[in-house]
């Protein structure tokens, strides 16, 4: 017994050892690898949006400027927001409401270049209102009284339901809107849990296999090609390292314009990072991928976002965008 | 799916000769029962198979994963940030148990302290893991120590009150020095209570290693699980989950082994081995 337990004891301090050991270094921003490379970590959710990052590194779009990604899968913003402020990640990726709220809160977050865009044409977005097969609900409008999901409330998909209802005639302040993810939209739809959700994909194309209905696009009727995320770095990195900054930026503008033109491409490598069923990943929509975000689309959220009382003071769009 | 063995009873010897056998019987009928029902419950169309599948389809998705380089990678994330974080947690939960009950008044001191910290989830401590250390494994490390301290911490303690004054007292007159005494009066007192603690810190950590990882997206099963949800792989979702389980099985098996070999001279697992 004795001798069992010294070994646990043993094993544990060793253990405990590098665990202490390798807390150093890694926070520090500019670790020059070999050959001048430099490595950025970009905090990023596993979804097809970030498809043409993956894709840029695979083509060597980042290498030619001397830059290595690495690709740190978070779930959601709530973990990346944090950890670009405090460092761990260089870049991130986040909606632009997301951004647009830390910044009026005082956190110290700057766009560097554009993340992902809705198609801009009605029901062949990436993201829908989706009511169920046979629903009786037809239009926006007759969303009042009911329940519609929406994966976080006061955010873009909040704001964007309640704008399509708003365009629709209907008063949005009378549809009840309930918190629910996105993955769990096709199964609480189908359940009659919720008369309607915002959905993107992969779950779009779940609920459009189902027989689902699209009674709106609530991201095109915000504004044409609208925003929805970008790549962001924190202002301090991006005071301390313009010069790096730009690469990237640039390096990233190179993926947007190549993922959008080779969607072949980009489904391919989707199947890396992701685990979308192969019949589900054919019938998904693509979200575009301009390489410029879309300034004016940002001033229609901007706006939204003031209507719906999202923001205690304004964002400052000049100091937040590239 | 119950099993004498993990419930905590002692194995019963008065039924039947072989009471072992028939547990494992019993224990493999239950499984079995178990599995057909989520066989059929879908199949039935009682609950959606496209949100709930069949345990066929599940085991379909298990054979994938298990071919599959990453998922091992995976595996072996959440097992370290288990394996890890439970050492780190055993050592400081022993350590400061037996430091705060040795120096006079230190118990009564700390009191309040562990009683306001300890019931503090673990998971509400996400946004300052993230804030310290991104999704790295470390994260997943302040989770599981945290979680998994307070249990080692607590049953310290009480194994360290349950000291026999006379026996103290004995050591006392024979001049043992303290460390003596902590050798040879205390740590043999303490130790069952510290290994029921380390079983139930060893459960909880993988909870929470598994946790982390879904909730933060730091490398490992629960990040894995996380993708398939995102992915709408429901199959994969659930044959991931079955891993889980699988995995929390085998800790606590392996747990209950490592308790029964530390307390072997011990009067409760001597009792228990001797049919």
């Amino acid at each position: 017994m004795r001798r069992l337990l010294a070994g646990l004891a043993a094993g544990t301090v060793l253990a405990a050892v590098p665990a202490c050991g390798s807390s150093s270094g890694s926070s520090e921003p500019e670790d020059k690898g070999s050959g001048g490379v430099t490595t950025v970590k970009v905090g990023i959710i596993p979804i097809v949006d970030v498809a043409p990052l993956y894709l840029g590194e695979k083509k060597g779009f980042f290498k030619e400027r001397g830059l290595k990604l690495s690709l740190s899968p978070a779930q959601g913003g709530a973990a990346i927001v944090p950890g670009v402020v405090s460092g761990q990640f260089q870049f991130g990726f986040s909606n632009v409401t997301s951004l647009m709220v830390a910044q009026s809160n005082g956190v110290p977050v700057k766009a560097v270049v554009n993340g992902a865009s809705s198609s801009g044409v009605e029901g062949e977005d990436f993201g829908g209102l989706m009511v169920k097969k046979g629903s009786p609900i037809k239009t926006p409008k007759e969303l009042e009284g009911r329940r519609v999901a929406v994966n976080t409330l006061k955010n873009i998909n909040e704001l964007a339901v309640r704008n399509s209802v708003r365009q629709d005639g209907g008063d949005p302040d009378e549809v009840e809107l309930v918190e629910l993810a996105f993955d769990q939209m096709p199964a609480a739809l189908e359940d009659g849990q919720v008369d309607a959700a915002m959905v993107v994909e992969p779950a779009l194309a779940t609920i459009k296999a189902q027989g689902g209905t699209e009674i709106a696009s609530p991201l095109v009727d915000i504004a044409d090609k609208l925003t929805v995320a970008m790549y962001f770095t924190s202002e301090k990195y991006a005071q301390q390292n313009p010069e790096l900054v730009k690469r990237f930026q640039e390096a990233t503008a190179e993926s947007l314009a190549h993922a959008d033109a080779h969607p072949d491409e980009v489904r391919e490598i989707v199947t890396t990072y992701t685990k979308i069923p192969e019949a589900t990943l054919e019938q998904v929509t693509l979200p575009k991928w301009p390489a410029q975000a879309n300034r004016s689309s940002i001033m229609d959220l901007l706006k939204l976002g003031h209507e719906d009382g999202l923001f205690k003071r304004s964002p400052d769009l000049d100091a937040l965008l590239p | 799916m119950k099993d004498a063995h993990l419930d905590g009873a002692p194995p019963e010897r008065a039924r039947g000769g072989r009471p072992e056998l028939t547990n494992a019987a019993l224990g493999a009928a239950g499984l079995a029962g178990f599995l057909a029902l989520c066989e059929a419950v879908p199949r039935l169309g009682i609950v959606s198979a496209e949100y709930f599948p069949p345990v066929s389809r599940i085991a379909d998705a298990l054979v994938g994963e298990l071919g599959d380089g990453a998922f091992w990678t995976a595996l072996g994330d959440t097992l370290t940030g288990w394996a890890l974080g439970l050492a780190i947690a055993v050592t400081a939960g022993v350590l400061a148990g037996v430091v705060i009950s040795v120096v006079p008044y230190l118990r009564e001191a700390t009191a309040s302290t562990i009683e306001f910290l300890r019931p503090i989830p673990s998971v509400a401590l996400i946004p300052l893991a993230v804030l310290l250390y991104g999704t790295e494994l470390r994260s997943v490390l302040l989770l599981v120590v945290y979680a998994s301290f307070w249990q080692v911490l607590l049953q310290t303690l009480y194994g360290v009150r349950d000291v026999d004054p006379v026996a103290e007292e004995t050591a006392r007159s024979y001049g043992l020095g303290t460390w003596a005494r902590v050798r040879h009066v205390l740590w043999p007192t303490a130790l069952p209570y510290v290994m029921t603690g380390v079983r139930l810190a060893a459960a909880v950590a993988l909870i929470l290693a598994v946790t982390a990882e879904l909730v933060i997206g730091a490398p490992g099963l629960g990040a894995r699980i996380a993708v398939a949800q995102t992915s709408q792989a429901v199959p994969e979702m659930y044959a991931l989950v079955v891993v889980t389980g699988v995995l929390g099985l085998l800790i606590n098996v392996g747990a209950r082994t490592v308790e029964r070999r530390a307390l072997a001279w011990h009067q409760s697992v001597r009792g228990e081995v001797a049919v």
